[in-house]
């Protein structure tokens, strides 16, 4: 199994997204010769893959001309943690409105009956409500569009699993998942939009593992890729969960528009007491884990009480649950005889999505390696941000390859033999376990000792049992087809994902968050830091910044 | 399990195994009728089941363990 094909690009975008399919649109229009590399296919692919109906906007003619108060508001959200960073936030909400306009021209509609519409995601008696209603159930086929009307290429079915930085050249291989055949691509620059991370804990439904609120195909690929080729991670240990339906799992709770209610009916939040379009019960976005600690307590379940909406309401909830992609969902409660208007909902704190932290990034998207840049989920996770920093990396990957000096790679040809062979063994093997049985091992151990529970002694017993499950996977893991093969690279990457997880939730002395620290159980000021880890020679190496 | 093909109904026209990012179609050949070969793979974006031109072809089967709980 030798690279049967060599791509070369200017820029290269890695993963499909918002955030790839915004990057390679700037990159292509500022004269760069760009690709796409996508392990599904663009019109899917991604968290935004299912459509969309909440866009962060800040419109000065709207909001008025001090963006400030905007984004103190905004803190106060559920995107508050990633806001930290005054000047980036800054930077994202002034790009918002230009793309805005632009996306409702190339025809993803941004106004709701002609006008712009904010609703949802904000607090009765908020002063400046910036979540846009836009139609955005046919985005990815929008930007598809775009990308390919500028020259960008686009080569689906392709999973881009290792990455090099060497002579100014960036290397990198992919897998054809229908094929099997390997394929390198060359560029000048990169731009890793490959999502948050699945798969690595266990979710709401363990033995369905594609049932979560981001696609299962999302398993860091881009940001162990990055780490392996050098470039530093930070804040690994973190943890995010989600709440929604129950056990259906969709992202998306602001598009309902009812209230959360315990099992008597009384609202469990102070916010709202009836459903009304504009707002959704912001008590989920103060505490997303309440509906498991009902549960646990037994004071549960938790519903989401749609019961009192009004007709138009109601009409206008299951235009924007069209619009967020909840077509097979709505469909499942119809098939079912489910009435949101008399049925209450029973909702769930979904099990970890296992952010494991982000690349370390510049203003600009740009990681501690040069001409490396990230975006999307690797920058704030939502799509606004995904589609600005995405615009924004593309610009600078444009710029950045127009400028490098690039000779040719001479570690290139060593590592896609070393690929080729390792891949070539897994395929030869007869038996053995498969991805799947890997998965479950990891989930498990990531769950039980990695999960929200933490301390010392389980971080160290947890990492002891993943370097031997991943020693384990890589002997005797089989895979019948290159579909298979594809799942095993996600699942090895998810290991060295897990393994930096245990490195750096040990690291991390305190409590904060879902990292909870039971020999820690305080959260320690002075640690309000990023922690840092990074390769030093095949080994990962923390530093507190 | 999702998705589920009615094979009076489908065309053969493929688009359903075109648009899969968790490529559960994979293995699926040209102008056959289209394999479901990783159907726990589905992630029900409900993608196939909108691209597909042919009424009543495609579906979405709810698997048990994702069953929504009301009352």
């Amino acid at each position: 199994m030798l690279a049967k094909q060599v791509i070369e690009a200017d820029v290269l975008c890695i993963g499909g997204g918002i955030a790839g399919l915004m990057a390679a649109i700037r990159a292509s229009e500022l004269g760069a010769k760009v690709v796409v590399a996508e392990k599904g296919n663009t019109l899917s692919s991604g968290a935004g893959g299912l459509g969309n109906d909440h866009f962060v906007c800040y419109i000065p003619e709207v909001h008025g001309p001090d963006v400030m108060p905007v984004i103190e508001e905004l803190r106060r959200g559920q995107l508050g943690a990633r806001l930290k960073d005054l000047e980036k936030t800054r930077v994202w909400i002034e790009h918002t409105y230009d793309i805005v306009k632009l996306w409702d021209q190339w025809g993803i509609p941004m106004k709701y009956r002609g006008r712009y519409e904010f609703a949802g995601h904000a607090y009765p008696g908020d002063s400046y409500p910036c979540h846009l209603k836009y139609a955005g159930k046919k985005q990815k086929s929008v930007l598809t569009k775009e990308a390919r009307k500028r020259g960008v290429k686009i080569v689906n079915r392709v999973m881009l699993f290792e990455l090099l930085s060497d002579n100014g050249i960036f290397e990198a291989v992919g897998l054809h998942t229908r094929e099997g055949h390997l394929i390198e691509f060359r560029s000048k620059s990169a731009i890793l939009g490959t999502g948050t991370v699945a798969r690595l804990y266990q979710g709401l439904t363990p033995g369905w593992m594609f049932n979560a609120t981001r696609p299962g195909t999302l398993t860091g690929d881009g940001r162990i890729m990055a780490y392996r080729a050098g470039a530093e991670l930070f804040n690994v240990e973190t943890l995010e969960h989600h709440a929604g339906p129950k056990y259906y799992t969709r992202s998306g709770q602001a598009t309902w528009v009812g209230i959360v209610r315990d099992p008597q009916g009384k609202p469990i939040g102070p916010f709202l007491k009836k459903p009304y379009r504009k707002y959704s019960d912001m008590i989920i976005e103060v505490n997303k884990g309440l509906f498991s600690e009902y549960a646990r307590s037994g004071k549960g379940p938790v519903y989401m009480d749609c019961r009192g909406i009004s007709k138009n309401d109601y009409k206008y909830m299951q235009h924007w649950f069209a619009q967020e992609g909840f077509g097979a969902f709505t469909d499942h409660l119809k098939a079912k005889g489910i009435d949101l208007r008399t049925n209450p909902i029973e909702w769930a704190t979904y099990g970890m999505r296992g952010s494991c932290g982000s690349v370390w990034q510049d203003i600009n998207g740009q990681t501690s390696i040069k001409g490396l840049y990230v975006a999307g989920d690797e920058t704030t996770r939502s799509i606004s941000p995904a589609a600005t920093f995405g615009w924004i990396a593309g610009a600078h990957a444009a710029k950045w390859a127009r400028n490098v000096d690039a000779k040719a790679s001479t570690k290139a040809k060593a590592l896609i033999k070393a690929k080729a062979s390792f891949l070539s063994e897994i395929m030869r093997r007869e038996e053995g376990p498969d991805w799947k049985e890997v998965n479950i091992a990891l989930q498990q151990i990531m769950s039980e000792y990695a999960g929200s529970i933490r301390s010392e002694s389980l971080l160290e017993a947890g990492h002891r049992h993943l370097r031997r499950l991943k020693q384990e996977a890589r002997d005797t893991v089989i895979a019948a087809n290159p579909h298979e093969l594809a799942r095993v690279l996600e699942v090895l990457n998810l290991l060295d994902l897990g393994e930096l997880v245990c490195i750096a939730a040990k690291e991390r002395k305190e409590t904060r968050g879902q990292h909870n620290r039971m020999d820690y159980a305080y959260t320690n000021p002075t640690l309000d830091k990023y922690l840092i880890v990074k390769n030093v020679d095949g080994q990962p190496v923390t530093e507190w910044r | 399990m999702p998705p589920v093909i009615d094979q009076k109904n489908c065309t053969q026209c493929g688009k359903c195994v075109d648009i899969c990012s968790e490529d559960v179609f994979y293995g699926s050949e040209k102008k056959k009728t289209p394999l479901v070969t990783y159907p726990e793979e589905c992630w029900h974006c409900n993608a196939c089941v909108e691209v597909c031109p042919a009424e009543g072809a495609i579906r979405l089967r709810t698997p048990l363990p994702m069953m929504v709980c009301y009352k």
